[in-house]
């Protein structure tokens, strides 16, 4: 008879034993396919992660993509964040050598009829990151001039890419001091002290150094699990106004806690008018940076409830996203995680207090076999809740020998929000792919929202919305005395939060607009809570339009 | 205990004057751990007194501490032929032999000698797996905890049904016994599908097989197929309904779904078939907790960890409770289990800051 400790240690025991997963192909189609799969001749980009048979961790980790309307044209174009050469074996130091334009990061250009031009030359973006591992991407305006910034992290140094307003980029790493340096991963601007101009926040994975990389696995190689290589700090730069920037890491208290970041979000989650931090650290807890509203930030991720699953277990955040999925009105926490983990969900209950609700929302049910990177919470169908996007893969791209239950290559994720609880929709991608990082905007402006994903060793997914007949609304915020773009803004339509930011996913930028889901609402009202602390309502708002709201000069 | 045997042996135990000169300087270098000293010295005492046993006994010894195994063996077995109730001599023979990989001839040694755990060891490499468990269990008894004997035991269980199964498997490779025994191992083997398929066909030859319902649970369990992990679960509460486990099990895998409030009912059940089940305690507060009843599940928590103060299920137990207080207000207490927590992740190694393999 069991019982006991008795049950409890062949309970552990068999817990042990069983790891394995639900196919990806399983999944089954309970809606209508929400988007067309674009063919790849559209962005004809191959992301270059260079995989060796001695398999260097770095290879299974890019890398970004951004959606940004580079040339204020009105429709967004495509930043693609390259890998780069990898010797077999490794070179000590390793040059990863960009030279061959194929291991060049990519700008597309979106005209008015829908196709893309690569325009990466024109733009002064060819050859970029030479000499270093291209990883993600980060958008912003950070000098307030009204065209979009871009900052490319790597493994190396990382550019920062001033956009000179004439379809033309200049790299002005150096002189705005944010050359970063060893491996940065996701990166995003954020005005953590509402000073109107935007901050940098970099994650930073961990310490690895090509002349001291680690050969994991037995009878063949397999990429080394990252508690096999030390913690480190992320970074945080505070914008001087001048072009240039301050490294206050240390001084902000971020860099008082070493980690193995690899997302990282932003929100005002207590509403103290000042933005907030989550990262998603991988094979340890995930840290909630709050901003004291001072310069400073305490961790409080333990404390929150917002660090470690449900059973208190470490979880292999990746992506992240820091969107109200309940429309609550607060933003809540989305982490994509490997297999056996099941996506954590923390929901904020008020208070400085987060509850896990993986289990309560169906994420758990859905998640408990996927491996997931670049996430995001968009109202795909317009009908006020926002769906929530995984791009999913195994990290290890030989994880069916360890586990042949186990899979590389997965279906992207599209879960269907019915107020509040997650169920499994049709994407319409129909071959698993590595998928990584992942984008979302209206590519074509016709108010539905669309997704691109990157994908290793092939061109990136352009998912286009099929459309329907809901009601919708995208804001563009035009800051005054916030930063120019308004990141930061809480904005409030019919009762629907987001959170205006570029960052989140993983590796990857998104849409500065906001984009509202309003069914068959035909009138809206629009409450905004800029950076600078202005309150603005617009009342009687028309649906289906595009709707730029510029912050009151004063308050 | 050999050294005060020999020792007392040597009182009784006439010698010639120069042989317990020798005996006396060996036993000194050996008191010395000089074992190559103490080996010529009473070699010399058994070549002086070819009848002194004790010399024998003593030179096996002096080779055994000085890892010459084999080397002792010849003088033990001529202190045994001086004297055959020598349980030291049967003793250190059966050791030397064991350790020369002489199992069976160990084993009446250490029979003699009444030394269960080395008999043990012999009789698992004997392949006398039945005799090897009982005396594993006596020497566990007497010495509980001992890593080694649990090793031992772990290694002579396994084989043992092993052995069971191989038997079954030669003789009635169509039984359903042996198609459940076949999906037991491909389970272990984590060949999941192979799994499937045998527990499957062990229930279509015999249907009403309670535990292969709850091992094929298991198998959907695992790949988190939790409609038919529940299906199968249900099942075996069917046929077993005073089975906790079962309805631990189907408790659990409702709760995954997402279905608390049947989660909860089920595990309430379980609870109430056998109260004190760790597991079933903690999966019931978080039933509890999901279901919007703070108050039960704050109390099978507690009760967990009545049970349970070191283990990862108290930690877990003291994780949730710190979340629970948090959402009441209640932030002494719950930083008070937070940092019951902690401390239990510091002493399992930590679980913040490490990761397991992706």
């Amino acid at each position: 008879m069991l019982g006991g400790k008795g049950i409890s240690k062949l309970l552990r025991y068999l817990s042990r034993v069983v790891y394995f997963l639900m196919p990806a192909v399983c999944i089954a189609a309970l809606t209508a396919p929400m988007f067309e799969v674009k063919p790849p001749r559209v962005v004809d980009f191959t992301l270059q992660n260079s995989p060796t048979a001695q398999k260097y961790l770095i290879e299974t980790m890019p890398g970004g993509v951004a959606l940004l309307d580079y040339n204020n044209d009105g429709l967004l174009d495509i930043f693609l964040v390259n890998g780069g050469r990898i010797t077999s074996p490794l070179l000590a130091p390793e040059n990863f050598d960009r030279h061959d334009p194929k291991y060049w990061n990519r700008l597309y250009h979106q005209s008015k009829d829908g196709t893309f031009t690569d325009v990466t030359e024109q733009a002064g973006l060819a050859n970029a990151g030479d000499g270093n591992y291209g990883m993600g991407v980060a958008v912003g305006d950070y000098d307030n001039d009204g065209y979009p910034d871009l900052y490319v992290t790597s493994y190396g140094k990382n550019i920062l890419y001033h956009n000179n307003g004439n379809g033309t980029f200049t790299d002005m790493t150096e002189r705005a001091g944010v050359a970063g340096g060893g491996w940065s991963v996701s990166a995003g601007f954020f005005d953590y002290d509402n000073d109107g101009k935007l901050d940098l926040f970099v994650a930073r994975y961990m310490i690895w150094d090509t002349k001291h990389n680690k050969d994991c696995g037995g009878s063949f190689h397999t990429y080394c699990p990252p508690e096999d290589f030390p913690a480190t700090t992320s970074i945080l730069y505070h914008n001087n106004g001048d072009g240039t920037f301050t490294d206050v890491s240390e001084r902000s208290g971020i860099a008082a806690k070493k980690g193995r970041a690899l997302g990282v979000a932003f929100a005002d989650y207590d509403n103290d008018g000042f933005p907030d931090i989550f990262v998603a650290n991988d094979g340890m807890q995930q840290y909630l940076f709050h901003n004291n509203g001072n310069g400073t930030f305490t961790e409080l991720g333990l404390e929150a409830g917002a660090a470690l699953s449900e059973d208190g277990r470490r979880l292999s955040g990746m992506g992240v996203v820091f969107q109200d999925y309940d429309n609550d009105g607060r933003p809540d926490v989305i982490v994509t995680e490997l297999p056996r983990e099941i996506y954590g969900v923390y929901h904020y209950d008020g208070n400085g207090s987060f509850s896990y609700r993986s289990l309560e929302t169906g994420l758990g049910a859905l998640s408990s076999g996927s491996s997931g990177w670049g996430v995001g919470l968009e109202d795909f169908d317009n009908d006020g809740w926002k769906y929530l996007f995984v791009a999913q893969s195994h990290v290890l791209d030989n994880v069916e020998k360890i586990d042949p239950s186990l899979h590389y290559l997965q279906l992207p994720m599209l879960a269907l929000n019915h107020n509040g609880r997650f169920e499994q929709a049709d994407s319409g991608v129909t071959q698993p792919i590595a998928a990584r990082g992942a984008a979302f905007g209206d590519l074509n402006n016709d108010g539905w929202e669309d997704v691109v994903v990157t994908a290793l060793g092939e061109h990136p997914l352009v998912l286009m919305n099929h459309g329907g007949k809901q009601h919708w609304l995208v804001i563009s915020l035009r800051g005054t005395r916030s930063n120019r773009d308004g990141l930061g803004a809480r904005v409030i339509v019919n009762g629907q939060t987001r959170f205006a930011t570029t960052a989140g996913s993983y590796l990857s930028a998104s849409d500065k607009r906001l984009h509202f889901g309003l069914g068959a609402t035909t009138t809206a009202k629009v409450e905004i809570q800029w950076p600078s602390g202005i309150h603005q309502t617009l009342n009687d708002i028309h649906p289906d339009q595009f709707l730029e709201v510029r912050e009151p000069e004063k308050p | 205990m050999i050294q005060t045997t020999l020792a007392l042996l040597l009182l009784w135990q006439a010698g010639s004057p120069d042989a317990l000169q020798h005996m006396q300087a060996g036993t000194e270098a050996d008191k010395q751990r000089h074992f190559d000293v103490a080996i010529t010295e009473f070699r010399k005492a058994t070549e002086l007194d070819p009848s002194l046993t004790a010399a024998f006994v003593n030179l096996g010894q002096a080779y055994m501490e000085n890892h010459e195994y084999g080397s002792a063996i010849p003088p033990l077995k001529r202190a045994l032929e001086l004297n055959p109730d020598l349980t030291p001599a049967h003793q250190l023979l059966g050791y030397a032999l064991l350790s020369q990989g002489y199992a069976a001839e160990a084993i009446p040694h250490l029979a003699k000698a009444q030394d269960a755990t080395a008999l043990g060891i012999a009789e698992i490499q004997t392949g006398n797996l039945k005799e090897a468990v009982e005396n594993l269990q006596i020497a566990l008894a007497k010495q509980p905890g001992d890593p080694d004997l649990l090793y031992y035991l772990g290694r002579a269980s396994g084989l043992l049904s092993k052995q069971s199964v191989d038997t079954l498997l030669a003789a009635y490779p169509d039984s359903a016994r042996a198609h459940q025994a076949m999906g037991e191992n491909y389970f272990v083997l984590r060949q999941m599908p192979q799994a499937e398929k045998e527990f499957r066909a062990a229930l279509q030859l015999r249907p009403d097989s309670p535990e292969v319902h709850l091992e094929l649970g298991e198998v959907y369990a695992g790949s988190s197929q939790w409609d038919k992990a529940v299906e199968e679960y249900r099942a075996q509460t069917k046929l077993q309904p005073g089975n906790a486990e079962a309805f631990y099990r189907l408790g659990d895998s409702l709760l995954q779904q997402g279905k608390v409030h049947d989660a909860r009912t089920v595990l309430q059940h379980s609870d109430h078939l056998q109260t004190d089940m760790p597991e079933t305690l903690y999966a019931l507060g978080k039933a509890s907790a999901l279901d919007g009843d703070p108050a039960a599940a704050e109390k099978s928590w507690k009760k967990l960890l009545a049970i349970e103060k070191d283990t990862t299920l108290a930690g877990q137990a003291h994780f949730a409770l710190a979340g629970l207080y948090r959402k009441q207000g209640k932030t002494g207490d719950a930083a008070k289990e937070m940092q019951e927590f902690q401390k239990l992740q510091a002493s399992a190694g930590g679980a913040s800051g490490q990761s397991s393999q992706k």
